[in-house]
C-alpha cells in the first residue's frame, strides 16, 4: 500500500498546478496552429511538444534529475546547446546554405530596408529599460524585433541567460504570427497607389558576384561588429558552400540533415524550458508585450524607410513600400506576406522576388544589431 | 486600478547612455549596410570593365555600350525555360542502359523446395 501511495506521490496527478495546465494548453495551441494553419510548423511542432514535455508535472526535488533545469538530466545536457549559444550558429550555417542572395545583389539599395527594419530592436530596448529591465536584459528583449529566433537566443544566452526561454518563445510565436501582425500595419502605412507600384524585374547575377558576396559581406560586417561573427561567420560560410558549387555535399548536409537535427533539439529544449514553475512570471508577460511592440516597430521602420527612399528615386525605379515590411528577418514568411498584400492591391504585381532582398538583409541586420549590443554591453 | 500598476512604465529610467546605445547601434547597422550596398553597386561595373576594354580595343562601339548591361531577369527566365523544355524533351530518349533485377530467390535450406520435399517424405516414412 505504501508503494502505491509513493507511486501516486511521484505521479503528475499529485504534482500538477494550474500553471502546468495553462502551459500544457499553450503547448497544445502551438501544435494546433502549426498543424491546422501551418504557421511555422517546423518550429512550432517541436516547441509545442517541448512545452508539453517541460510541463508534465513531477516532484522537482526527488533526485531523479528529470527537469530541464536540473543538473544531470538529459534535457539539461541538451539545453546547454542553447545556454552556451552553440545551436544558433549551426542554424545560421544551414540558413546560409539555403539562402540565395541574388535578389539583394541585383538591387543593392534594397539592403537598406533590412537595416531600417531593425528599428524595433532599438525602440524596444528603450521600452524595456522604461519597464525596469536591466541594460543587458533590455538588449536581449529588444532583439525580438529582429524577428530572428537564433539571433534572439544567441544574444540572450550571452546577456541574460535567465530570460532565454521567454525571449525565444516570444520570438518564435511572433515569427509564426507574422501573417496576422504585419498586414494591418502595412495597410495603415501605405496608400493603395503605393501598394500598386510595380518594380523592375531584377537583373541576373553572375557567379563571381555570388561568391564575392559572402566573403566581402563577412569582412565588412565582421570588421564593423565583431560580436556578430559567430552568427554571420557561419551564415556566410554556409552561403559560400552553396555558391562555390564545389562543396555540394557540405552544403546539402548543412541545409538538410544538420539544420533539421539542430532545429529539433533547439525547439524541444526551448519548449521544455518553459517549465511553469520558472516561466510563469510577470517578466515573461512583459517580454511578450514588448516582443509584439518590437515586431510592429520593425515592420513600420521598413515600410516608412521605403517611402523615404521613394522621395529620391525616379519614377521607373520606385520601391513598393510593402517590401519594406519584409526587412524583418522572418524568412520567407514576411516576404510572402508582402507578396500577398501586393497581389490584393494588384493581382498582376508579384513582389516576392523583390521582397526577398530586404528579407535576407534582415537576417544579416539583426545579427549585426546583436553584435553591436554585445560590443556595448559585455 | 490602472494597467500601469501591472506594467509600471517609467520613462525617466531611460538615460543618455541608453539613448546613445540605441542611436549609435541603429546608425552602425545602417552604415554597415550602406557600405555593403555601395560595394555591390560598384562590383558589376568593375567586373564588366575588362569586357568593355576588349571591345574598346576592337573598336566595337555597340558591344561596348551594352557590355555593362546585365541580362534582364525576364530574358534569363526565358532562356532557363527553353533549356528546361529542351532537357525534358531529351528525357524521351532512352539511355539504353538496362537494369536487370534478379527475380529468383537465392538458395538456402530454408527456402529450398527440394529440401522440404525430401524432409516431408522422410516425415511420411
Amino acid at each position: 500500500m505504501d508503494g502505491l501511495v509513493q507511486l501516486f506521490a511521484y505521479s503528475g496527478f499529485a504534482n500538477v498546478t494550474p500553471g502546468h495546465l495553462l502551459m500544457i494548453l499553450v503547448g497544445m495551441v502551438f501544435i494546433y496552429l502549426a498543424i491546422r494553419y501551418e504557421y511555422q510548423p517546423i518550429l512550432l511542432v517541436p516547441i509545442g511538444f517541448g512545452i508539453l514535455i517541460g510541463n508534465t508535472p513531477f516532484i522537482e526535488h526527488s533526485g531523479m534529475a528529470l527537469g530541464i533545469y536540473q543538473d544531470g538530466s538529459v534535457l539539461n545536457y541538451l539545453y546547454q546547446g542553447v545556454l552556451k549559444g552553440i545551436f544558433p550558429p549551426l542554424i545560421f550555417l544551414g540558413i546560409g546554405a539555403m539562402t540565395d542572395f541574388s535578389p539583394l545583389i541585383s538591387n543593392p539599395k534594397l539592403i537598406l530596408l533590412g537595416a531600417a527594419a531593425q528599428l524595433g530592436i532599438f525602440m524596444t530596448y528603450l521600452g524595456a529599460i522604461s519597464l525596469g529591465f536591466t541594460n543587458p536584459e533590455s538588449a536581449s528583449i529588444g532583439i525580438i524585433g529582429g524577428a530572428d529566433g537564433p539571433t534572439a537566443i544567441f544574444l540572450s544566452s550571452r546577456l541574460a541567460p535567465h530570460l532565454v526561454g521567454s525571449i525565444a518563445i516570444a520570438a518564435y510565436t511572433y515569427m509564426a504570427l507574422v501573417p496576422l501582425i504585419q498586414p494591418p500595419i502595412m495597410r495603415m502605412l501605405t496608400t493603395q497607389k503605393e501598394r500598386r507600384i510595380k518594380m523592375k524585374p531584377p537583373r541576373s547575377v553572375t557567379k563571381i558576384e555570388k561568391v564575392m558576396f559572402p566573403v566581402f559581406g563577412l569582412l565588412l560586417t565582421g570588421f564593423i561588429a565583431p560580436g556578430s561573427l559567430p552568427l554571420l561567420g557561419m551564415l556566410f560560410l554556409g552561403n559560400l558552400l552553396k555558391e562555390s558549387m564545389v562543396t555540394k555535399r557540405l552544403a546539402d548536409t548543412a541545409k538538410n540533415a544538420m539544420i533539421d537535427t539542430v532545429t529539433i533539439i533547439l525547439g524541444v529544449t526551448i519548449g521544455a524550458s518553459t517549465q511553469a514553475t520558472t516561466f510563469l512570471t510577470q517578466s515573461s508577460a512583459l517580454i511578450f508585450i514588448l516582443g509584439a511592440t518590437a515586431f510592429m516597430f520593425s515592420t513600420a521602420g521598413g515600410i516608412l524607410f521605403a517611402k523615404f527612399m521613394n522621395l529620391f528615386l525616379s519614377d521607373g525605379n520606385k520601391i513598393n513600400p510593402l517590401i519594406g515590411a519584409a526587412g524583418v528577418a522572418a524568412v520567407p514568411e514576411s516576404a510572402r506576406v508582402a507578396q500577398l498584400e501586393g497581389l490584393k492591391a494588384d493581382p498582376e504585381n508579384h513582389l516576392l522576388m523583390h521582397a526577398m532582398a530586404p528579407n535576407v538583409a534582415g537576417v544579416i541586420g539583426s545579427a549585426v544589431a546583436a553584435g553591436i549590443m554585445m560590443s556595448f554591453l559585455m | 486600478m490602472s494597467i500601469f500598476q501591472y506594467f509600471p512604465v517609467n520613462f525617466s529610467a531611460i538615460q543618455n547612455q541608453h539613448l546613445i546605445l540605441a542611436v549609435i547601434g541603429y546608425s552602425v547597422v545602417f552604415l554597415s549596410f550602406f557600405l555593403l550596398a555601395l560595394l555591390f553597386s560598384v562590383v558589376p561595373r568593375i567586373l564588366s570593365w575588362n569586357v568593355r576594354r576588349t571591345f574598346d580595343d576592337e573598336g566595337d562601339e555597340a558591344k561596348k555600350a551594352s557590355a555593362g548591361n546585365m541580362i534582364p531577369g525576364e530574358v534569363s527566365a526565358a532562356i532557363g525555360t527553353a533549356i528546361s523544355l529542351y532537357l525534358d524533351e531529351l528525357h524521351d530518349q532512352e539511355t539504353a542502359i538496362l537494369t536487370i533485377r534478379k527475380v529468383g530467390k537465392s538458395y538456402s535450406p530454408w527456402n529450398s523446395k527440394i529440401y522440404n520435399v525430401i524432409n516431408f517424405k522422410g516425415f511420411q516414412r
